[in-house]
């Protein structure tokens, strides 16, 4: 007999949004890090740590705090 | 029901299941590493293989052998900072000494000295020879220089790192080949 499916934890098409954003944003910021790293600028590496770091948060955040819409009164 | 589910009649609980919240999980780790990676950058002291040194200066001056040795068009390969540290010593067409890190911007490959260019032979890069900029192919950055000196008794030093020019030029104006083209019409 076929068990019942484990019920997925809704996650919200804008949260799914937002952190495939903070991603794309990661990758671009990392990039520009190393280019600049590799030409010899290394002034905005605390910037860049920083916001990286605050978008790192955010993502965490979204992943493992945010509500999960289906636990809720009905499940 | 499929071939191979008939084939291998297994039946897991998570089989199949991967939410967008793992899924959000899985991007908020590969964030975090992405942060960890600038915090490495950030800390590490020792510059990246084609980094120049921080002060720009070298301890000690490596003697490359005479001035006069190498005629225009020549070139001799020699190294720097250690033994790891690759660089190319020539005499550009117009006579004048230069020197260049050989790790090509792009991919790290050797570059050498061919005609009036730089080349790099693993995608066809190529750097002019005056500044190093990049002037064709997939490099976007110029090569490191080298700071040369001629002493008295005639003998030619490498004593430091050139400063990275900050304003590279457009590809069409630091081409040599454009050049040539419009002395010629």
């Amino acid at each position: 007999m076929n068990q019942p499916r484990p019920r997925q934890g809704h996650f919200s098409d804008v949260a799914l949004g937002v952190t495939l954003l903070i991603l794309a944003v990661q990758l671009y910021l990392f990039e520009t890090v190393l280019q600049s790293v590799l030409d010899g600028q290394r002034a905005l590496l605390p910037g860049a740590f920083s916001a990286s770091l605050v978008l790192t948060v955010v993502a965490l955040f979204l992943a493992f705090k945010a509500p999960r819409l289906d636990d809720g009164p009905e499940s | 029901m499929s071939w191979w589910r008939r084939a291998f009649p297994l039946d897991l609980a998570e089989e199949g299941h991967f939410s967008r919240r793992e899924f959000a999980r899985f991007l908020a780790v590969v964030s975090a590493g992405f942060t960890a990676g600038i915090g490495y950058l950030w800390l590490r002291k020792k510059p990246l293989e084609t980094a120049p040194e921080p002060t720009g200066t070298h301890e000690l001056a490596v003697a490359l052998g005479r001035a006069s040795d190498l005629q225009p068009g020549q070139s001799r390969l020699f190294t720097f900072r250690d033994a790891q540290d690759r660089c190319i010593l020539l005499r550009t067409p117009t006579g004048e000494l230069k020197a260049y890190r050989q790790t090509c911007t792009h991919l790290g490959c050797a570059v050498r000295f061919r005609g009036e260019r730089l080349e790099c032979p693993c995608h066809e890069g190529f750097f002019e020879v005056d500044r190093g900029f990049p002037v064709q192919g997939p490099p976007t950055r110029p090569l490191s220089g080298i700071a040369l000196e001629t002493r008295a008794d005639g003998s030619l030093w490498a004593v430091g790192e050139l400063p990275k020019p900050t304003n590279v030029p457009t590809r069409a104006a630091a081409c040599p080949r454009d050049t040539r083209m419009e002395v010629r019409s």
